[in-house]
């Protein structure tokens, strides 16, 4: 269960994340709100990157944020929304790079960690890209081989910044059914950011709508994701349709 | 490895009977065996270390700066150390342990400077290279003024031949001073080779994947500006090993710093050795070692950066 209590955080004298509540106890989670909200900044603050001005963060009744950055690292994957290699390094590289909080620095990677980054290049189905290097991949191979090593890094929690972003209309959908997948196979708790809510409604289990760095409003995703809350938080009108047992929402005019 | 090692071996006992004076391998002579073991032999080992600590601190800072372009100089480390020996040519009669002394030290309070200011005009890696430059450009504008203001019947030839880098003349008791800091810097560099890949990664990166980036970038700044200032201050300026190593070393063994930091060691130091011995014996005087390895290096460059846009335009 992931806990989050009166969390601030700023950029020098700018208020960027304010007295954020923030509970998920299974699943997926997701963060949805327009560009400058927070989101990146929030799971950031949860991955150890930045350092919250104050407030907890807890991970099955344990405060993380006291941590260091290794045993954090232990409990806590994440994925940024931009990845960017100056080097070439092949896709197991990067996989295995993952294992790095379970790594004696001195000693380097050992055995179980080579099977281990196997098995995680294997679940996404990466195997016949192992020896390309990262940077040769397509935008959703990318996304895969981040996911992968996530994975390998095997944290309880796993953040995904934005993980459709850039990516085709199939991309999404294949990034967000197999972190789905690894959540229910492995049982573990994920937050994702995402910009569609349309995506929010077919994968997450809870939403936390988040604007101007608070968060508006949280619950399960069927019943966050209204006319009257989207209009809220991205300022426009939009409507709620069903199509079959499904359900969309689709932006009429700005407002 | 085992071939880098071979391929080192073979350049080491080449550059034993390498030289103006021809020994039989086969028939010893008492001359022979003092140019050898006291004259080749202790040259050979310094200038293997100084090529494999110019290297790993050539390939420290490019993961460090996330940079194929970043050489040993680039937070100021040489210019330092060129300043420091200029100084004690200038100021003491010429004593190779002042100079190597002196240019050790300046080399080190170059880095230190460049560290230092680097928190007051950016953010972490951005800033450490700002403040490098500027450092570099102190330093070298001092070494100028140096050379404008020295004696130059007496001084500033010493000091021009200084600046070019030589291996000339070194005997046992040069390794002496040089073995402690250039010892620590190649060792601390080859065992934290696994840490430069996530560092590679950038800041918040390293950082998500549990890498306590401000302590093991000020450790990895130490060790290259230990192996950059003690590499300077005995053999001179050499330029291009540091830049050209680690890219010789990457066509051969990939981008992984596991294999890349051990292969870069043996790449710079068989580079060096072997720019060595042409230094020595191409001619009847001493060419300066600077010479020769830009002589080399920078053709050798250019083959490989094209060699590598060919296999990435296919």
């Amino acid at each position: 269960m992931l806990k989050i209590k009166h969390l601030y955080f700023s950029y020098g004298k700018k208020e960027i994340l304010k007295n954020i509540d923030l509970q998920l106890t299974g699943g997926i989670g997701c963060l949805l709100g327009p560009n400058g909200a927070g989101k990146s900044t929030l799971l950031k603050c949860i991955a150890g990157i930045l350092n919250p001005k104050a407030g907890e963060i807890q991970l099955n009744k344990r405060g993380i944020e006291k941590l260091n950055f290794k045993e954090r690292a232990k409990f806590v994957s994440y994925a940024p929304q931009e990845f960017s290699v100056n080097f070439p390094y092949t896709v197991f590289e990067i996989v295995l790079m993952g294992r790095n909080p379970h790594i004696n620095i001195l000693e380097g990677p050992k055995k179980e960690d080579i099977e281990e980054t196997k098995k995680a290049i294997q679940t996404l189905k990466l195997a016949k890209f192992e020896n390309i290097p990262f940077t040769s991949l397509s935008g959703g191979e990318k996304r895969l081989t981040l996911i992968a090593r996530a994975l390998s890094q095997n944290g309880q929690l796993m953040l995904f910044d934005e993980p459709t972003s850039f990516l085709d209309f199939r991309n999404q959908l294949i990034v967000l059914t197999v972190i789905n997948k690894i959540a229910k196979r492995f049982k573990k708790l994920v937050l994702v950011s995402l910009h569609d809510p349309n995506l929010a409604l077919s994968f997450c289990d809870k939403v936390f709508l988040l604007k101007e760095g608070t968060i508006l409003k949280n619950g399960n995703t069927d019943e966050v994701i209204t006319e009257e809350n989207i209009d809220l938080l991205y300022s426009l009108k939009s409507r709620l349709v069903k199509l079959g047992n499904k359900r969309f929402i689709i932006p009429e005019k700005l407002l | 490895m085992k071939k880098f090692l071979t391929l080192y071996i073979l350049v080491f006992i080449g550059s034993l009977f390498t030289g103006r004076l021809l020994v039989n391998p086969l028939h010893f002579s008492t001359l022979s065996k003092t140019i050898l073991l006291d004259v080749r032999l202790p040259r050979i080992i310094i200038a293997s270390l100084a090529g494999a600590g110019l290297s790993l601190a050539g390939l420290a800072f490019q993961n460090l700066f996330r940079n194929y372009l970043a050489g040993p100089n680039i937070v100021g480390a040489s210019s330092g150390a060129a300043l420091g020996a200029v100084l004690a040519i200038l100021f003491f009669s010429f004593n190779p342990l002042y100079i190597q002394l002196s240019s050790f030290i300046f080399g080190i309070i170059a880095v230190t400077i460049a560290y230092k200011m680097s928190k007051l005009v950016g953010n972490g890696i951005v800033g450490l290279l700002l403040a490098g430059i500027a450092v570099s450009a102190l330093f070298t504008s001092m070494v100028g003024m140096a050379k404008y203001m020295a004696d130059p019947y007496d001084k500033l030839p010493t000091i021009v031949f200084w600046l070019l880098g030589s291996f000339s003349g070194m005997r046992w008791r040069d390794l002496l001073f040089l073995l402690l800091p250039i010892s620590i810097g190649i060792i601390g560099i080859v065992l934290l080779r696994w840490p430069f890949n996530i560092l590679s990664l950038g800041d918040s990166e390293a950082k998500s994947l549990g890498l306590n980036v401000n302590i093991y970038r000020k450790v990895i700044i130490v060790l290259a500006a230990l192996s950059v200032s003690s590499a300077t201050a005995i053999g001179g300026i050499i330029g291009w090993i540091g830049l050209v190593s680690p890219h010789i070393a990457r066509l051969l063994v990939g981008y992984d710093n596991r294999r890349l930091v051990p292969a870069s060691a043996f790449v710079g130091a068989t580079l060096l050795l072997f720019c060595d011995d042409i230094a020595r014996s191409i001619a009847a005087t001493e060419l300066p070692i600077s010479v020769i390895t830009s002589l080399i290096g920078a053709p050798l460059l250019i083959l490989i950066l094209a060699r590598r846009f060919k296999y990435v335009k296919n």
